[in-house]
């Protein structure tokens, strides 16, 4: 069982929640030149291909001639194995002409898709899981910031964020206040809006979209849209995989793999305010697929 | 000047990586987009080196193929002390020799089971984990006979060698793989001692020795 | 069987600062040994995202989990320390799951909770010198390995070669004894088995007195049980051990209100400064006493009713007993009197269990110490926390004469950090202070404690000189005074009460001090356990776990953290 086909009868989904999302299936880079990706979703076992170059074709391998939603959007095919009643989240900065645009490659992980996502929100760990990069002691306090669900997209926003980094991006020679907003726009996709050291009064977007794989296993699309000139492909790549090839051993350790929903499962602080509204919302939004629901 | 390809996410690179450290070394990382860019296999890599593998070390003109051919010259060229790989005493080098054969076990078991999961590599993972788990057996029961007998690396001696420095990667990496490290506690403290050495580099999955 | 004690690891593997993942019938367990010698036996889980705290560091008194850095006591298990939050002192009902430990047979034993027996077995044949062997990992269940034991059989070591040896099996609690003879060569080993979860186990054998060659008797039976193993791991697998993976408890039992109040034993008594008596006070059935942090303080409960606080001097991980100092005054009520002059060595006192109003943050690099006599205790336990993770401080002490330092073989082991100042006067301790605090700096903090007029002066001195305020933290000792800044009043509409809550006590607090049950969990407004209904009065909202509409709707209250703005707040409770 390797992490791209992992299945059992009681990993697939039957949570129409999640089911009638969108999730990425597969890097644009894995379907180039007419390859196929075999993968797994949601414990169904699937095939990706292009057709054309903006049109994508996913097929159930349990079911070759059940139709499945396909569509290329940011750097990823994406599926819906339900029926997809709402369209994927916009990420406007992507139409900018000056961006870098970069899928960082996929990385399996033994750990569900919330988990990753409440992760990705967490400044806290930033001195001692990405020492000397986004963090370091003694600056490890959490600041106060805002959580808001907003009315019209039902997007979480974590926003006034700010944490002492040393060496931010590719892009930074000193360290340096990062201000951060966090956007969750999908149970299992997570948007990061961060300083540039290039341009004050633009940020730099950093996205996890996770592909549910089994309850507890996710293959991760790291995604970038840079203002940055200067770094190659590799080196953008190789400082994003650094930062969550070192994610990794800790998502990989938490128990249980799945998320607790019941907000005494573990112990919140005041800096874990994001998550504290994240779990609420998973509630609210009847998610009940790799969580422990309350 | 040397110059390492090099990929941050790779055990063979890291090895290289550490013994450059634990050296002194100052050198240059040319990153290979290893994955997803599949760089090592296009025609512009290889022309460094035609295996299409990394890592590649150049150090001036000499270039430097295989992880572990790269380790011994650099421990032929730089350990001064001659302590990294003993050639003045035939059974320790011997040794030394073993250990860096025994990588090559944990290379196609606790290092296979990593690339199937993190990067989705199509291989047999049951039984690269069945595979990792007798290595470590056998690892387990070395260390705690030769913690036993007052020894705190893989070969007898008061000081490492690349045999230890060779199997450390893929060990350290293994539960990533999902080779559950529970059972090995000997192993468990010999990763502790490596993570002491001075000037002991980290690469991403693997956790400091810390004691504040 | 769940309940009963298992060996989990073998005492010779927990060295000094590692830490060892262990699992008895599923359960994850973490191991580890602080520099005073204890081993503790905890669920291996931080409680505040679920990483193993097997990935964490031991630094000799404190386990630190990889993720945030939350530190744990030695013992307690209790949180001691949440970077996150610098100048917040943890929840107390942040404490990870412990359990018994017991060191035996050169064996490391625990049990999970709900067992009745209160040790783990005794067994003649190694009462006198206990030999440890090499224990096994098996990919089989303890009741297959243990059906298999009924059959093992090996050559004592140093037996004649090619001589069948006469081998006996005697059934003891979690194993087997077995007796195997060649003529007069008798070797007896004990075979523990540690159920480790489905279809796991490790066999840890320890053998009736030390042979003439370890290492013979090392590799002898490493080779005997190897065989033995391999044989059991070909049996077909069984299901008659039902021992499971177990997915940890979701939800740990919510906190409640423990008993505030404790007995505990005076220990040891001694004159460590003039008129400065100093007490170790432990836990008179040696249970564990509850999770020490720096600047933390008990009350004192004497007779006549009196209450006194006093802080505790503790060093990290030093949680067997709580350290304090008593300076006696003349014109206390007989507080201290009583202490100085009354209570003995063996004599039992009432006590509160440790609370924290002085907290010391740990993020920035250089903290400046100022105590003023007596007050140099809570300084004491925080100058031990700082040189224990290496931070930058320098201690101050002011005392009238030589003879008035305390604590004189703490204030050695903190070294040239510490600096003493003698017989100043309130203008020249002014000016000393004055020359202190000269250099104000976002990388500087002070913590100061001392009589109020010290304080008082320090305050001003510091804001003078630019501190902020938030770099500034001081605890008086010896005032009288309450702060009535914003004490307001609680009814509680179906109990018919009036509960006034005091400055600086959560409503939490006060509904619970007045016997009324309320559930909590986090205590620290984030995770919604003890919200109330408000049927009047305005919040003053302090919790992160509502929503802006909540809040607004100013109809739910948390009561961990959350106040009134108005002077009443009526309650549906």
């Amino acid at each position: 069982m390797s992490a791209a086909s992992a299945t059992s009868a009681d990993s697939v989904c039957t949570n129409s929640a999640i089911l009638d999302r969108w999730h990425p299936v597969a890097a644009s880079h894995d379907v180039a030149d007419g390859a196929v990706h075999s993968t797994t979703l949601l414990g169904v076992p699937i095939e990706c291909r292009l057709a054309a170059a903006d049109q994508a074709v996913v097929t159930r391998c349990d079911d070759p001639g059940a139709p499945v939603a396909a569509m290329v959007a940011y750097e990823c095919v994406w599926a819906c194995l339900g029926d997809p009643v709402e369209p994927l989240f916009e990420i406007d900065e992507v139409g900018e002409r000056d961006r870098r645009i970069v899928h960082a490659g996929t990385v399996g992980v033994h750990v569900s898709a919330p988990r990753a996502v409440e992760n990705f929100l967490d400044m806290a760990h930033f001195p001692y899981v990405h020492t000397g990069i986004l963090g370091v002691e003694p600056h490890t306090q959490v600041k106060d910031y805002e959580v808001h669900v907003d009315p019209d997209t039902n997007d979480v926003w974590a926003t006034d964020c700010e944490f002492w980094q040393p060496l931010a991006a590719t892009t930074s020679t000193d360290g340096q206040m990062s201000d951060y907003r966090y956007r969750v726009p999908h149970p299992f996709n997570v948007v990061l809006y961060k300083t540039t050291p290039v341009d004050e009064m633009r940020m730099d977007v950093v996205a996890l979209f996770c592909q549910p794989v089994a309850p507890d296993r996710i293959v991760a699309h790291p995604f970038l849209c840079l203002l940055d000139d200067d770094n190659s492909v590799a080196s953008i790549r190789a400082f994003q995989l650094k930062i969550f090839g070192q994610d990794k051993p800790i998502l990989e350790n938490q128990v249980p793999k799945r998320l607790p929903l019941d907000p005494r499962a573990e112990r919140p602080i005041r800096a874990d305010r994001v998550a504290i509204t994240y779990r609420r919302w998973l509630t609210e939004l009847g998610v009940t697929y790799a969580v422990i629901p309350v | 000047m040397i110059t390492l390809h090099d990929y941050v996410l790779s055990a063979n690179c890291y090895k290289v990586r550490l013994l450059l450290s634990l050296l002194e070394l100052e050198y240059e990382s040319v990153a290979v987009d290893f994955h997803p860019g599949r760089e090592h296999k296009g025609t512009a890599f290889r022309e460094v080196n035609p295996m299409g593998h990394i890592p590649v070390l150049t150090d001036g003109e000499h270039v430097q193929r295989d992880a572990h051919a790269i380790l011994v010259y650099l421990a032929a060229c730089y350990d001064r002390g001659g302590t990294w790989y003993p050639v003045d005493d035939p059974a320790r080098l011997g040794d030394t020799a073993q250990w860096m054969a025994f990588a090559d076990a944990t290379a196609s078991t606790l290092s296979a089971a990593r690339l199937a999961i993190n990067l989705g590599y199509d291989l047999d993972l049951d039984a690269a984990r069945l595979g990792g788990h007798e290595v470590l057996r056998v690892l387990d029961e070395h260390l705690w006979f030769q913690e036993r007998a007052g020894h705190d690396w893989l070969v007898d001696g008061a000081t490492p060698t690349l045999g230890d420095l060779a199997v450390f990667p893929d060990v350290v990496l293994a539960e990533e793989g999902g080779v559950d490290v529970l059972d090995y506690p000997a192993v468990r403290r010999w990763l502790d001692r490596v993570k002491q050495w001075p000037r002991f580099t980290l690469m991403p999955g693997v956790f400091p020795f810390t004691t504040s | 069987m769940n309940t009963s004690w298992f060996p989990v690891a073998d005492d010779h593997d927990i060295i000094p600062r590692h830490v060892v993942r262990a699992s008895l019938h599923g359960h994850e367990l973490v191991v580890w040994r602080a520099d005073d010698g204890n081993v503790n036996v905890w669920e291996n889980r931080c409680l505040h995202r679920g990483v193993r705290l097997s990935i964490g560091s031991n630094d000799g008194a404190e386990l630190v989990c990889r993720y945030h850095a939350w530190r744990y006591a030695n013992r307690s298990g209790g949180c001691t320390y949440i970077p996150a939050h610098p100048a917040d002192a943890p929840a107390r009902t942040v404490q990870c799951a412990t359990h018994p430990v017991a060191l035996r047979y050169g064996l490391v034993w625990t049990r999970l909770d709900g067992g009745d027996h209160d040790d783990p077995p005794v067994l003649d044949a190694l009462e006198s010198d206990p030999f440890v062997l090499r224990a096994r990992p098996v990919a089989a269940s303890a009741a297959a390995v243990l059906a298999a034991l009924e059959s093992f059989t090996f050559a004592p070591v140093g037996a004649p070669p090619d001589r069948e040896p006469t081998v006996e099996c005697e059934s003891v609690p979690g194993g087997v004894t077995v007796t195997a003879t060649v003529d007069d060569v008798v070797e007896r080993v004990v075979v523990f088995v540690q159920p480790v979860g489905l279809g796991r186990s490790v066999v840890r054998p320890v053998r009736s007195g030390r042979p003439a060659d370890p290492m013979v008797a090392w590799r002898h039976h490493a080779r005997v049980l190897g065989r033995f193993v391999d044989e059991v791991e070909r049996l077909p697998p069984t299901d008659a051990d039902a021992d499971g993976v177990v997915e940890v408890a979701v939800a740990p039992p919510v906190a409640r209100p423990s008993s505030d109040r404790r007995t505990v034993r005076i220990e040891r008594k001694w004159t460590t400064a003039d008129q400065i008596a100093a007490f170790e006070l432990v836990d008179p059935s040696g249970e564990v006493l509850p999770v020490i942090q720096p600047g933390d303080h008990i009350d004192v409960h004497l007779p006549g009713g009196l209450v006194r606080q006093y802080s505790l001097t503790n060093a990290p991980g030093e949680s067997d007993r709580y350290r304090i100092g008593v300076k006696r005054t003349v014109d206390s009520a007989g507080g201290s009197a009583y202490l100085h002059e009354v209570a003995a060595v063996g004599d039992t006192l009432e006590i509160s269990v440790p609370r924290n109003h002085f907290a010391l943050r740990r993020n920035v690099p250089d903290t400046l110490l100022i105590a003023g006599g007596i007050g140099v205790t809570p300084i004491l336990s925080m100058a031990q926390a700082l040189a224990r993770v290496g931070l930058g401080f320098e201690l101050h002490y002011f005392a009238s004469s030589p003879a008035e330092f305390a604590f004189e073989e703490i204030l050695e082991a903190l070294g040239p950090s510490v600096n003493r100042h003698v017989g100043l006067d309130a203008d020249a301790t002014s000016a000393e202070l004055e020359r202190l605090l000269a250099q104000p700096g976002p990388t500087r903090q002070v913590a100061a404690c001392g009589p109020p007029p010290m304080l008082d002066r320090l305050r001003r001195l510091a804001a003078d000189a630019g501190w902020a305020d938030d770099a500034v933290q001081f605890e008086y000792f010896d005032s009288g005074e309450v702060d009535r800044s914003s004490v307001f009043t609680v009814e509680l509409a179906r109990s018919a009460r009036t509960i006034e809550v005091a400055t600086g006590v959560s409503v939490l607090d006060a509904i619970r001090a007045d016997g009324i049950e309320l559930a909590s969990s986090c205590e620290r407004g984030a995770c919604g356990t003890c919200a109330v209904t408000v049927l009047d009065g305005e919040v003053e909202h302090n919790d992160v776990y509502l929503s802006p509409a909540e809040r607004a709707a100013d109809d739910t209250l948390l009561t961990c953290v959350s106040r009134a703005t108005s002077g009443r707040l009526v309650l549906d409770l």
